[in-house]
C-alpha cells in the first residue's frame, strides 16, 4: 500500500481538508500513475500517446485520467493474472458490456479496509446488527448472483446478525423484520440496501406498519434515475422514512464498481463528501479543463486505492457539480458534491439506419 | 399505421394502400422526356429561391446538382450509354427506401428514376426536418395534376405486413441505410424480374500528398480547410462520404507539422461555424482514442476541441472501422499512392484528395479497382452526389433496353 494512502487511513476518516488533501493526493497519485505506467502496458500506451508520457504532476488536474468506460473493452491490470484474486463486474442491462476490475489480494484487502474507515463515520466502530433490503437469494442463487448481489456481499461484511427483509420474490418478509427489531429491544442497527429498492420494496411496503426505526442509520445507493422518474427526490425520501419509522440518521452514498472501495457519503445538505483517500474534479462538459465551484461538469473521480488496475483517476459518465469545499471541517471535510445523474445520450445522423428503431 | 404525404397528409389501410400501388405498376412515362427534365428544372428553381432551404448547404447542393444544365449532362451521358440501335424503356415501378437521417438522398434517388420514366413510391420516414417539409412541398406540389398518380410519398412500418404486401409490386427497389437494413428489406421479394439495390455500411479516406500541402500557399491551406470541414460536418462524419481518415502520402519527416498546421486551420472553421457536439459523444471520442491507444492501434492522440480529435494509426485498415463520426480522425502516413490499395476494402466508399494529377490517381484507381472504392474526388466533394454512386450507374440500373432488329 501506498505510504499516501497509509496516512490517509490513520486519521479519522472525512477529515482531510481540501489543502492537506491536495498534497496527500499528488503525491500518492502520482506514486500510483507511475506504478501503473510501470506494470501495465495498454495503461502505459496511453498515457504515452496522450499525455506525454509524464507521471509527475505539478497539480492534481494534471494527473491523467481514463474514461471509465475503457474498463469495458480493455482488460487493464497491473498484476500478473497469476495474482488477479477476483474480477469484479458492473451492472449492465442484457448484452452491454460490462466493466472488468481485476483485484489482487493486496487491493482487495485495500478497498476493504478503506470503505470499513469510510462507513465506520457514520455506523461508528461496532459491528452492528444489520437489516439487508433485499433478499439473501441474491447472492445465494448463482443463477442471481450480480453486480447487487456483490454489493450487497460487499456491504454486509461491515454488519453482523444479518436479517433480510424481502422474501426471493421481492415481497416483504414482515415476520423476519418483526422478529429482527424484537430481538434488538432497541439497540442501534444498520439498515443497507439500493435505493430503488429501499423505495420501493421497503417503504412503499412497510411505511403503514408502524415500525420504529430511529435507532438505525440507513445506507443506500444506487442513483436516483429510477426514483426520479417517479418524482422522488432525496429530500422527500428523507422526510418521508423520518414519518413514517422516526429515521433520520440516512446516508445515501456514491460510488462504481471502477472505484471500488471508495465512496462518497452523504452529509450535511446532502451533499456527498469524498473520503481523505479521494477526491473529486468537474470539468466542463466542452473543453474538459477544470470547473470551478458552483459550476456543473462531467465528474472526475481520483482515490488512492487502485493498486492493481490503473483505476486512480477516472473520467465518469455523470454530471455532478462541487457546492461548497471545507464548509465542514474536520467532521465532513473537503468538497462537498451533488451528483446530477448521466450525460444526455446523443443522436447523430448518418447513412446508417438502425433497424427497429427506425422512424 | 399508413401516411400518404400529399398537399395534406392522410392515413390509409393496408388494402387500399396496395390497391393505390397496384393502380401505379403500369404508369409510367418515356425514359429522359423533356416534360420529365422540366418538373427537375422546375424544382430546382424553387429550391434555390426557397430561403429556409437555401440557407441549408446539402439542400442548395441539391438544387445545383439538379439544375437543368447538371441534369442534361445526365441525360447525354446515358444516352451514350445505350447500346446502339436499342431503344430505352423505363424499368417500371420503383421503390425508394431512404436512410432515415440523411435528408436529401430520397431526392437524388428519386429524381434519376424519375427521368428514367419510372413511376415510384419514396418511403419517408414519420417525421423530418422543418426544411425536408418545406422540399417534400416543392416536390409534391410540383408532380401534382397529370403525373401525381405515378408518384407516391408515404410512411409505412418497416418488417411488417404492409412490406410484404406490397413488395412484390416492384421492378426496383434502391434500398439507402447500411447494411442491417439492406439486409433485412432484401428478405421480403419484389418482382422476380425485379432489381434491388443496396447501399450498405461504407467508409471513406481522404489523401493529402505531403508534398502538395508543403508548398501550398496559406490560402490554398485555408481553403483545404472549409473544404475537409464540409466533407466531415455536414452529416456529423457519420455519412458513407465523409472521411473518417486521412492518409498523409509522402515522407513521414514534414507529415507532422503539416498535420498540426491543417488541423489548427481546421479547428479555426469548426469555431467559426459554430459547429458543436453533445458532451456525451467528446466522451466516447476520449474512449475510442483511449481504446486505439490501448490496443496499440493507435499511436498518438490529440483532442484539439471536443470536435476535433485526431488519432495516428500504424494500422488504417482496422482501424477505420472504429469511428465514432463528430469530428474523430484517424490519421496514417504512407510513403506513396500505391500503398493506398493497403487500406481499401469492400467497405471503403470515397477517396478524397488533395495534391495529385489525374494520371496518379488513374493508375491509384487501376490498383483498388475490384476491391473496393467507387469514387476518387478531389476534397470537398465527398458529399456530391454522382449519378454514378458505389460504383452503380444509376441511371441505366433504373432503366431497360429493348433491342430491336428490323431484319
Amino acid at each position: 500500500m501506498i505510504k499516501e494512502l497509509e496516512q490517509s487511513l490513520a486519521i479519522p476518516p472525512y477529515s482531510v481538508s481540501q489543502g492537506a488533501r491536495d498534497r496527500i493526493l499528488l503525491s500518492g497519485l502520482s506514486r500510483l500513475t507511475q506504478l501503473h505506467y510501470e506494470r501495465c502496458v495498454p495503461y502505459r500506451r496511453i498515457v504515452d500517446g496522450y499525455w506525454g508520457g509524464r507521471t509527475d504532476f505539478q497539480d492534481l488536474e494534471a494527473v491523467p485520467y481514463l474514461p471509465v468506460s475503457i474498463f469495458k473493452s480493455q482488460l487493464l491490470q497491473s498484476v500478473p493474472d497469476s495474482a488477479v484474486r477476483v474480477t469484479l463486474t458492473s451492472s449492465g442491462t442484457t448484452g452491454q458490456a460490462v466493466s472488468r476490475i481485476r483485484l489482487d489480494s493486496a487491493t482487495s484487502a485495500i478497498q476493504q479496509r478503506a470503505l470499513a474507515n469510510s462507513l465506520m463515520h457514520v455506523l461508528g466502530k461496532q459491528r452492528l446488527p444489520m437489516l439487508v433490503i433485499d433478499t439473501d437469494a441474491v447472492f445465494k442463487d448463482p443463477k442471481l448472483m450480480s453486480a447487487r448481489g456483490a454489493g450487497v456481499l460487499g456491504i454486509m461484511r461491515y454488519g453482523r446478525d444479518h436479517v433480510f427483509a424481502l422474501t426471493p420474490d421481492l415481497d416483504a418478509n414482515y415476520d423476519a423484520v418483526a422478529a429482527f427489531l424484537d430481538r434488538l429491544q432497541g439497540r442501534p442497527f444498520f439498515i443497507f440496501g439500493f435505493t430503488f429498492m429501499v423505495w420501493v420494496r421497503f417503504y412503499e411496503l412497510f411505511a403503514k406498519r408502524g415500525l420504529d426505526l430511529s435507532n438505525a442509520v440507513l445506507i443506500h445507493s444506487g442513483g436516483w434515475k429510477k426514483l426520479a422518474e417517479r418524482a422522488v427526490s432525496n429530500e422527500e425520501f428523507k422526510a418521508a422514512f423520518r414519518e413514517a419509522f422516526g429515521l433520520t440518521r440516512i446516508h445515501n452514498f456514491y460510488g462504481m464498481v471502477e472505484q471500488i472501495g471508495t465512496i462518497l457519503l452523504e452529509g450535511p445538505g446532502g451533499l456527498l463528501f469524498p473520503p481523505n483517500f479521494a477526491d473529486v474534479i468537474i470539468r466542463d462538459p466542452r473543453t474538459f479543463e477544470p470547473a470551478p465551484i458552483g459550476q456543473i461538469g462531467i465528474v472526475q473521480l481520483l482515490s488512492l486505492l487502485p493498486h492493481s488496475y490503473p483505476g486512480h483517476s477516472v473520467l465518469t459518465e455523470d454530471l455532478g457539480v462541487i457546492e461548497s469545499i471545507n464548509e465542514h471541517p474536520g467532521e465532513w471535510a473537503g468538497k462537498g458534491i451533488r451528483i446530477l445523474g448521466r450525460l444526455p445520450r446523443s443522436e447523430l445522423r448518418g447513412c446508417s439506419d438502425v433497424i427497429g428503431v427506425a422512424a | 399505421m399508413i401516411t400518404l404525404w400529399g398537399a395534406e397528409r392522410s392515413t390509409v389501410d393496408i388494402a387500399e394502400f396496395s390497391k393505390l400501388i397496384e393502380s401505379m405498376t403500369d404508369a409510367h412515362a418515356a425514359p429522359l422526356a423533356p416534360e420529365l427534365l422540366d418538373i427537375v428544372a422546375h424544382i430546382s428553381n424553387l429550391i434555390l429561391r426557397t430561403p429556409v432551404l437555401r440557407a441549408v448547404p446539402q439542400f442548395v447542393a441539391l438544387g445545383y446538382w439538379m439544375r437543368a444544365a447538371a441534369i442534361r449532362r445526365i441525360v447525354t451521358d446515358s444516352r451514350a450509354a445505350v447500346v446502339d440501335g436499342n431503344v430505352l424503356a423505363p424499368r417500371g415501378l420503383a421503390l425508394h427506401l431512404p436512410p432515415t437521417n440523411v435528408d436529401t438522398i430520397f431526392v437524388y434517388s428519386w429524381v434519376l428514376s424519375l427521368i428514367a420514366g419510372n413511376s415510384n413510391v419514396v418511403r419517408l420516414p414519420a417525421t423530418v426536418s422543418p426544411p425536408t417539409e418545406a422540399l417534400l412541398a416543392i416536390i409534391i406540389d410540383a408532380v401534382s395534376g397529370r403525373t401525381s398518380s405515378k408518384h407516391l410519398f408515404c410512411t409505412y412500418p418497416y418488417g411488417g405486413e404492409v412490406e410484404h404486401r406490397i413488395s412484390s409490386l416492384f421492378d426496383l427497389r434502391i434500398i439507402w441505410g447500411g447494411d442491417e437494413k439492406v439486409a433485412s428489406v432484401n428478405k421480403v421479394p419484389i418482382r422476380p424480374d425485379g432489381l434491388s439495390i443496396g447501399f450498405p455500411d461504407r467508409q471513406s479516406v481522404a489523401l493529402i500528398s505531403v508534398e502538395s500541402y508543403d508548398r501550398s500557399t496559406e490560402e490554398e491551406r485555408d481553403e483545404l480547410a472549409v473544404r475537409l470541414f464540409n466533407d466531415a460536418y455536414w452529416f456529423d462524419q457519420m455519412g458513407c462520404s465523409s472521411p473518417r481518415l486521412l492518409a498523409w502520402i509522402g515522407p513521414a519527416t514534414s507529415q507532422e507539422t503539416l498535420s498540426r498546421d491543417l488541423y489548427s486551420r481546421l479547428q479555426s472553421v469548426i469555431e467559426r461555424k459554430g459547429y458543436e457536439v453533445a458532451p456525451s459523444l467528446a466522451v466516447a471520442k476520449l474512449l475510442v482514442m483511449n481504446e486505439l491507444l490501448a490496443e496499440g492501434a493507435g499511436q498518438h492522440g490529440e483532442r484539439y476541441s471536443s470536435e476535433l480529435q485526431v488519432v495516428d494509426t500504424p494500422e488504417p485498415a482496422a482501424a477505420l472501422q472504429r469511428g465514432t463520426g463528430g469530428g474523430f480522425f484517424l490519421e496514417c502516413t504512407l510513403d506513396d499512392l500505391s500503398d493506398v490499395r493497403s487500406l481499401v476494402s469492400r467497405k471503403l466508399q470515397t477517396i478524397t484528395h488533395f495534391g495529385f494529377d489525374l494520371g496518379q490517381l488513374r493508375e491509384l484507381a487501376h490498383s483498388v479497382a475490384g476491391i473496393g472504392a467507387y469514387r476518387i474526388v478531389p476534397i470537398g466533394q465527398a458529399l456530391d452526389f454522382h449519378a454514378t454512386w458505389d460504383g452503380v450507374p444509376l441511371l441505366s440500373h433504373m432503366t431497360r433496353q429493348i433491342v430491336v432488329k428490323a431484319t
